[in-house]
């Protein structure tokens, strides 16, 4: 609902707002007075966008999520694939995530997947290391054959 | 004349010429896919831009601002699908015009309508963004302190519905700002002892999180599965009648005007010079009842309208350092990317960039009648047949790489990912995000001009309002923050009498 959505925003940044005035306050001289001010203008804003919606006669219903169980599962995947893609190397994580991700979305043609994850992966490589020649996350599969071998 | 000169002498060359042909392609590309849009593509180009000479960098986002501006006009007109918000009215009656198998008529007037308005635009660009620039000779700390509070001031009151969350959101973009080693007294702010800190945030890091990570959500919370059939995107040649593109004409030059102006305007965006052009457009027809049954004066004038924003936008952004829109922002943090301070100083520093990025658009805009006509066009919509839900991780990846080329640490990936998910629901509850990236941009020179303008007047704060121009910046700045808000008391109380 917007009215209590506006009332939780306006909240949220009243206390970041002081929070970070009341940090600025262990600053010393001209460079703490500038994110103070910062910090008590912000909790005036977010006072006045509390205050406004509380002061609303209507209230707008007003969806945060549409698909709340396809968010999650993406937000979930996404996260996942963060935290994976330094222990198991860039190329590895993100040629599970071409797969994993449209599959936990309900995606069931797995040869199209499939075929989409190795033409993208492989534009990836060649542009990212052979072109520009980033460093990215090293294999892991990599790393144990070194070991193996 | 010699600083387009030697400007173009630069642009001439192999690296940026590449860089232009491969990103209008590219931004044709990305406009014709929905749920992509130029800004995420630039963010997402951004990162990349760190080894390339700034003149490369500058031609990536001019062709892809100028192509996907242009692209978004292919699903809008085949699908009613607009390809990305300024292209809504190109459905109108580019749609109808599809509907009765003129598809491929539709699609060659976006094409031309949208070449004409980035000329136009371009060429305003040139010839006013050195005229204002030269106002800035006379500014000192003072000026800049007001130029920079005024720029977020005024995007932060026109983007979106409310301006106090604009002003709340540009509030935060400052504090992020300050985050980091203070330059002026070495000062560790807001750092909490992690070393990854001290340089402050990443701008692009938070950039591309903030956004291209919401699209993607909400890519998946869409969940296409099958994208479009063939048929679907069958097009078929129509010849144009007797004078019917000379009668084009006066649309195409209304048009341009319209999208000019409000692309010097801080704040307004492609969607509302699309509209202004579409309404003048009906309102001068002879017939307007045709306009949106598929009438092709409709199609040219938002089309023309939307891409003669694009280089306008950028005239007080270059000139100023007020962007007057995101990816002005976005053009803006490219140049700190490259160690350049935007703002007015940049046109005395390197004419040759600023100069060279004013063609960059005006190539880019020419580039689009070569390379966007109805071949490419064809070939463009048949990538609309990939499935959307494909198109999720593919993102994800590219943003990741691009996030982690930077500095080489998996630290920011997360702060992307925070960033994202923090702009999803941001945006859900109307706060607008471009302030905030506004914010940090010109944060550090607010701050760094305040504390020089109090530095030179020995602690005395009327210095900051006593000089003519500072003064009249700062009554304009109050002038702009006040107002709209006087307006929504006053809406507000409207009601209450009756």
């Amino acid at each position: 609902m917007e009215k209590r959505q506006d009332i939780v925003l306006g909240l949220i940044f009243v206390g970041i707002g002081i929070f970070a005035a009341w940090m600025a306050t262990s600053y010393k001289g001209a460079s703490g007075t500038y994110p103070m001010v910062l910090g008590l203008v912000l909790t005036l804003l977010g006072a006045t966008v509390s205050i406004k919606a509380l002061r609303q006669p209507t209230d707008q219903p007003r969806a945060l999520v549409n698909a709340p169980a396809k968010l999650v599962t993406a937000a979930l995947v996404s996260t996942i694939y963060v935290a994976l893609v330094i222990p198991l190397g860039f190329y590895t994580a993100s040629f599970l995530l071409v797969l994993a991700m449209p599959l936990a979305l309900g995606f069931r043609r797995l040869v199209y997947a499939l075929t989409v994850a190795v033409v993208f992966m492989s534009l990836i490589y060649l542009v990212f290391s052979v072109l520009l020649e980033k460093p990215l996350p090293r294999e892991l599969i990599l790393s144990l054959n070194a070991v193996g071998g | 004349m010699e600083f387009y000169t030697n400007a173009l002498s630069h642009v001439l060359t192999f690296g940026p010429l590449t860089a232009m042909i491969g990103a209008t392609l590219l931004g044709v590309f990305i406009g014709a896919l929905p749920g992509l849009n130029p800004v995420m593509a630039i963010a997402l180009l951004l990162p990349l831009t760190y080894s390339m000479d700034p003149l490369v960098a500058l031609a990536m986002v001019a062709g892809i601002y100028n192509g996907s501006m242009y692209g978004g006009a292919i699903p809008a007109i085949l699908l009613r699908i607009p390809g990305t918000p300024a292209s809504i009215a190109t459905t109108f009656d580019g749609f109808p015009m599809a509907d009765r198998g003129e598809a491929s008529k539709a699609l060659k007037i976006a094409c031309w309508s949208s070449a004409i308005g980035g000329i136009a635009s371009a060429i305003a660009l040139m010839t006013m963004g050195p005229m204002l620039a030269r106002v800035t000779l006379f500014f000192g700390p003072a000026e800049y302190f007001w130029i920079a509070i005024f720029g977020m001031a005024s995007v932060a009151v026109m983007v979106g519905s409310d301006p106090v969350k604009g002003i709340m959101a540009a509030v935060l973009g400052l504090l992020i700002g300050t985050i980091g080693i203070d330059n002026l007294s070495g000062q560790a702010r807001f750092t909490f002892g992690q070393t990854w800190l001290l340089g402050g945030l990443d701008l692009i890091v938070v950039l591309v999180g903030l956004y291209a990570l919401p699209p993607v959500l909400q890519l998946a919370e869409k969940c296409d599965l099958r994208g479009l059939s063939a048929a679907q995107l069958k097009l078929a040649d129509v010849p144009f009648k007797k004078g019917e593109i000379r009668g084009l004409i006066p649309t195409w030059l209304r048009a341009s005007g319209i999208g000019i102006g409000v692309g010097i305007l801080p704040g307004a965006g492609g969607n509302i010079a699309a509209f202004l052009s579409y309404n003048a457009a009906k309102n001068a027809s002879d017939d307007p009842s045709s306009f949106g049954k598929g009438n092709p004066q409709g199609v040219a004038a938002a089309e023309c309208g939307n891409n003669a924003d694009n280089a306008a936008s950028m005239i007080p952004a270059l000139a100023l350092g007020i962007p007057g829109n995101v990816v002005a922002a976005l053009v803006l943090s490219a140049l700190t990317i490259h160690g350049l301070q935007p703002g007015p100083q940049l046109f005395h520093q390197n004419p040759t960039l600023v100069g060279g990025f004013m063609m960059e658009m005006l190539i880019t805009s020419v580039l689009i009648f070569a390379l966007g006509g109805a071949v490419a066009t064809r070939v463009f919509a048949q990538f609309q047949r990939l499935p959307g839900v494909l198109l999720v991780p593919t993102i994800l990846i590219l943003m990741c790489v691009g996030v982690y080329v930077i500095n080489g640490r998996a630290i920011d990936l997360w702060v992307m990912l925070a960033a994202g998910f923090a702009g999803y629901f941001l945006e859900k509850v109307n706060f607008p995000l471009a302030p905030v990236i506004l914010g940090m941009i010109l944060g550090p020179m607010a701050e760094q001009s305040v504390r020089r303008a109090l530095l030179i007047s020995r602690g005395d704060v009327t210095e900051l309002v006593t000089r003519p121009i500072s003064a009249v910046l700062a009554a304009v700045t109050v002038l702009v923050i006040v107002w709209p808000l006087v307006k929504m008391a006053r809406r507000r109380r409207k009601p209450v009498e009756h």
